[in-house]
């Protein structure tokens, strides 16, 4: 079904930006302004609120989260905060599949703990059973552009962390072809559970993956708006169908969608990409990946 | 060429080195430092001094014959291999010629205006009749900092005309400790901290820490020249037991308040916590960035008050800033003939930094007023009848006060940007994420886009909201896989008219995209064509693409070889 009707359909989407004045340190701001844009042009209202230190997360007032990467020494009382004010909203928001993207420091702090070469662990969430282990300043940080292969195609990013991942059951997001990864070690690159997203790609990720960015509007929209809700999508397919969640927290879980609105969403309006898919296939050229690039911009070019 | 590498030399000569380097005094006329010890050979280490001289002497023969050498079959500027070979043939090379300088010298450190600062403090020096040093070519290493020193050495080690003479050094942010460990200065100047080549420095708090070590490690006889407004640099100040001056902006109608649409811009902030008890910063007045007069509620730690302040801006426009500075012995007028915010700093670290040489005024406003700008900082090339002017950019705050400067006038400009992810550059570039470039919709009368990743910047750009068609893209390289393509296309359109001979290549034409042009040169001239006679083109470009340009200009005889520029 053709989405023209969606231009005045009047379809809106909250993304809850989790410490946007902490973790901010790597341009990850792109990933919202992609988002932000690529709702727009297909006529749906992508509305931004901020969630700071001390704010509390009410998971029933948005559609998607994303929450950035900064600096050690800003990341801890986050990761306090995160830990006492939000969690509770946050785990409430993962298992009723909210999709929630969370780049470098944000996966981190979505995993177990973060091992600091001297010092006490810092507790994360455990959205994601994985755990991360910064080996001191003398072993070298993982740097550089990353390609990894994810649902049968291709995301390119920029990755920077001193920490190593390592996934317990959780699994990857995808399989490293250039770069180092989770721990540049066993070749996996971030981590899913349900809709949560983890990831160490920078760049910013979603501009220049912008089927990744369409994945993320389409898992929020089917959520709010879809009436068949997550088994249409074409996603991962590797999260558990059963959703677990404490019986109070299940009526604050999502806005009921209007039911006109329901039957009106199936899938999204085609954009111009030319420009991100060249943009991506460049990436993938600077690692000597000339084969998966061109497969990026066969596949992307004609649609 | 002289080979010689014997490891027990290499260790005495270091030894002597370190015995020779000069205790600093205080003296009267400019503080002149040490007349007595002019050239190293003092009493007692006879010996192993003439050894220090020979080995010296290599060391500058050694480095400037490969210098010659490279310029000559133009390996590149020829600037840091002299620094290079020298300091391979005698570590110590740096210190050593450095003692000889009778005035001592001034390192420039911090993340956006290490250049601009440090010539503006040549200007005013040799105004103020001083013979001064630098390493302005370009390469702030200790290797760029070695080969200004190699460049004027005799062949027997000692400096050409060390009299009367000062070094100004450009110092990278990272390379800090080493420097003031080999070459204590007699002024340390901080510009400012901001996020810059992630990738190269790691995060911001990582070069923070490293000059904090360096600051402790500073002689007492040294004086710091800090920026009261940048909360890191100011707190190195804290640190520091000896001579310590504040220069900064006191002027509340340069607010962010004022500033248009200031309101809907994102600011990027890369110090926002109190040193003392990690509290998010309040602020009474904010510049830009994270600049201005800030305040922490929990504990009180606030700016302190400016030695040297901007108490009034009188005029803010493209070519030139009107100020009006105050200091505790000066107080005037002055114009610098530059654009934008962030010179009013540059100018106010030159200015305190010469008063610490205690400078009369009268050559601080000429040095200022004529001062020209500096290799990619506004200067202005004339081509082909239009006006080109070069604006280096090469991290956030740098790009965001760029752009301020270039759209504060709501002027429509011709703009070309070039953004590289060579080396020098960083190989990241997910900082153009955290630019404004929302600012230039609208702004523009012509855009092109040019470097290695133009492609990413085109990609910014149309999610800022500049529609593709208001710009054109010259990437540095076309992309194999759209070859490829290509390839692959002509040989179906082959084949396709060969069954339906002709009438089908109507259909074919349309598919095919409108002809793409690569690389710097293109970049330039499609810019250039773009803008009419007699207009300006604004050029705004990341470190190499800057160098690029320059090769190009060179090229076309537009500029001088700049490892050419000879002081005095």
């Amino acid at each position: 079904m053709s989405m023209r009707e969606s231009n005045t359909s009047g379809l809106t989407l909250t993304i809850g930006h989790l410490y946007p004045d902490q973790l901010n340190l790597y341009g990850d701001r792109g990933n919202i302004l992609a988002l932000r844009q690529r709702c727009r042009l297909r006529g749906i209202e992508l509305r931004v609120v901020g969630l700071g230190v001390g704010d509390a997360l009410a998971p029933d007032e948005y559609d998607m989260l994303f929450i950035g990467g900064g600096q050690d020494k800003e990341q801890a009382p986050v990761a306090q905060d995160l830990y006492d004010v939000k969690g509770i909203g946050l785990w409430a928001a993962i298992e009723d599949d909210m999709p929630v993207l969370a780049v470098c420091g944000g996966f981190q702090l979505l995993a177990q703990y973060y091992r600091p070469a001297e010092g006490a662990d810092m507790k994360g969430l455990g959205v994601f059973d994985a755990w991360t282990i910064h080996k001191g300043p003398r072993v070298p940080r993982c740097t550089g552009n990353v390609a990894i292969s994810w649902n049968g195609s291709t995301l390119v990013g920029f990755e920077n962390h001193g920490g190593r991942t390592y996934l317990g059951t959780a699994k990857p997001l995808g399989k490293v072809l250039k770069g180092y990864g989770n721990n540049a070690e066993d070749g996996t690159e971030g981590a899913i559970y349900r809709h949560a997203f983890g990831t160490y790609m920078h760049g910013s990720l979603l501009p220049k993956n912008p089927h990744f960015a369409d994945f993320l509007i389409q898992l929020a929209l089917q959520r709010k708006y879809g009436a068949n809700s997550i088994n249409s999508a074409n996603g991962v397919g590797n999260w558990t169908p059963e959703v677990i969640v404490p019986a109070g927290e299940k009526q604050n879980g999502a806005t009921p969608p209007e039911p006109s609105q329901a039957a009106l969403f199936t899938e999204l309006t085609p954009l111009d990409d030319t420009l991100e898919w060249e943009a991506h296939a460049f990436v993938l050229e600077r690692m000597g990946l000339y084969t998966a690039a061109t497969t990026a911009l066969q596949t992307h070019r004609s649609s | 060429m002289p080979k010689q590498k014997s490891p027990r030399l290499v260790s005495r000569e270091k030894r002597s080195g370190k015995s020779n380097r000069p205790q600093k005094q205080k003296g009267n006329m400019f503080g002149s430092k040490n007349k007595s010890q002019a050239t190293p050979t003092t009493e007692g280490v006879q010996r192993s001094s003439q050894h220090t001289s020979l080995r010296a002497g290599f060391a500058v023969m050694g480095g400037r014959t490969m210098g010659a050498l490279s310029r000559r079959l133009h390996l590149g500027g020829g600037t840091s291999v002299v620094g290079i070979v020298a300091q391979r043939l005698y570590p110590d090379i740096v210190g050593h010629l450095a003692a000889q300088l009778e005035h001592g010298s001034i390192i420039v450190t911090g993340t956006n205006g290490k250049t601009t600062t440090s010539g503006l403090i040549a200007a005013i020096l040799s105004d103020a009749g001083l013979r001064v040093w630098r390493n302005r070519e370009g390469s702030n290493l200790m290797r760029g900092v070695a080969s200004s020193l190699v460049i004027r050495a005799l062949p027997n080690g000692n400096l050409r005309r060390s009299g009367a003479a000062i070094s100004i050094f450009e110092v990278d942010e990272a390379v800090v400790p080493q420097m003031v460990a080999t070459i204590p200065p007699r002024v340390a100047v901080f510009t400012n901290l901001f996020r810059d080549q992630l990738d190269r420095y790691g995060e911001v708090e990582s070069v923070a820490t490293r000059w904090i070590q360096a600051v402790k490690a500073l002689p007492t006889d040294t004086t710091l020249v800090l920026n009261a407004d940048d909360p890191t640099t100011a707190h190195l100040g804290e640190l520091f037991t000896g001579n310590v001056l504040y220069f900064g902006i006191d002027d509340p109608a340069l607010d962010l308040q004022f500033q248009r649409s200031a309101s809907e811009r994102h600011q990027v902030i890369d110090t926002r916590t109190c040193p003392q008890c990690g509290n998010d910063y309040t602020y009474e007045l904010r510049f830009y960035s994270h600049m201005g007069h800030y305040v922490c509620p929990q504990c009180g730690h606030t700016r302190p008050p400016a030695d040297v302040r901007v108490t009034k801006v009188l005029s803010d426009d493209f070519d030139r800033l009107r100020i009006h500075v105050v200091s505790a012995n000066q107080e005037g007028d002055i114009v610098i003939p530059l654009p934008g915010l962030y010179n009013i700093y540059n100018a106010l670290a030159a200015i305190t930094t010469s008063q610490v040489l205690n400078v009369d005024w009268e050559p601080i406003v000429t040095g200022i007023e004529q001062f020209k700008p500096m290799f990619g900082r506004g200067e202005r090339v004339q081509i082909e009848g239009r006006t080109l002017r070069l604006l280096l950019a090469k991290n956030p705050t740098g790009f965001n006060e760029v752009l301020r400067t270039l759209f504060n006038e709501e002027t429509p400009r011709h703009v070309l940007f070039i953004l590289n992810d060579n080396i020098a550059d960083g190989r990241d570039i997910s900082w153009i994420w955290d630019v404004d470039f929302e600012r230039v919709v609208k702004q523009t009368t012509t855009l092109v886009v040019g470097g290695t990743r133009a492609l990413d910047l085109a990609l910014r750009l149309k999610y800022a909201g500049i529609a593709q068609d208001e710009m054109t893209i010259v990437p540095a390289t076309p992309l194999r896989a759209a070859r490829r393509e290509k390839v692959a296309h002509n040989r179906i359109s082959r084949d396709a008219k060969n069954m339906h001979a002709g009438t089908e290549s109507m259909v074919q034409e349309k598919e095919v995209k409108p002809n793409r042009r690569y690389g710097i040169v293109e970049a330039i001239n499609s810019a250039v064509q773009q803008t009419p006679v007699g207009e300006t083109l604004f050029v705004v470009p990341t470190y190499t693409g800057l160098l690029e340009i320059h090769r190009e200009l060179e090229h076309r005889g537009l500029t001088p070889h700049y490892w050419e520029g000879r002081d005095e």
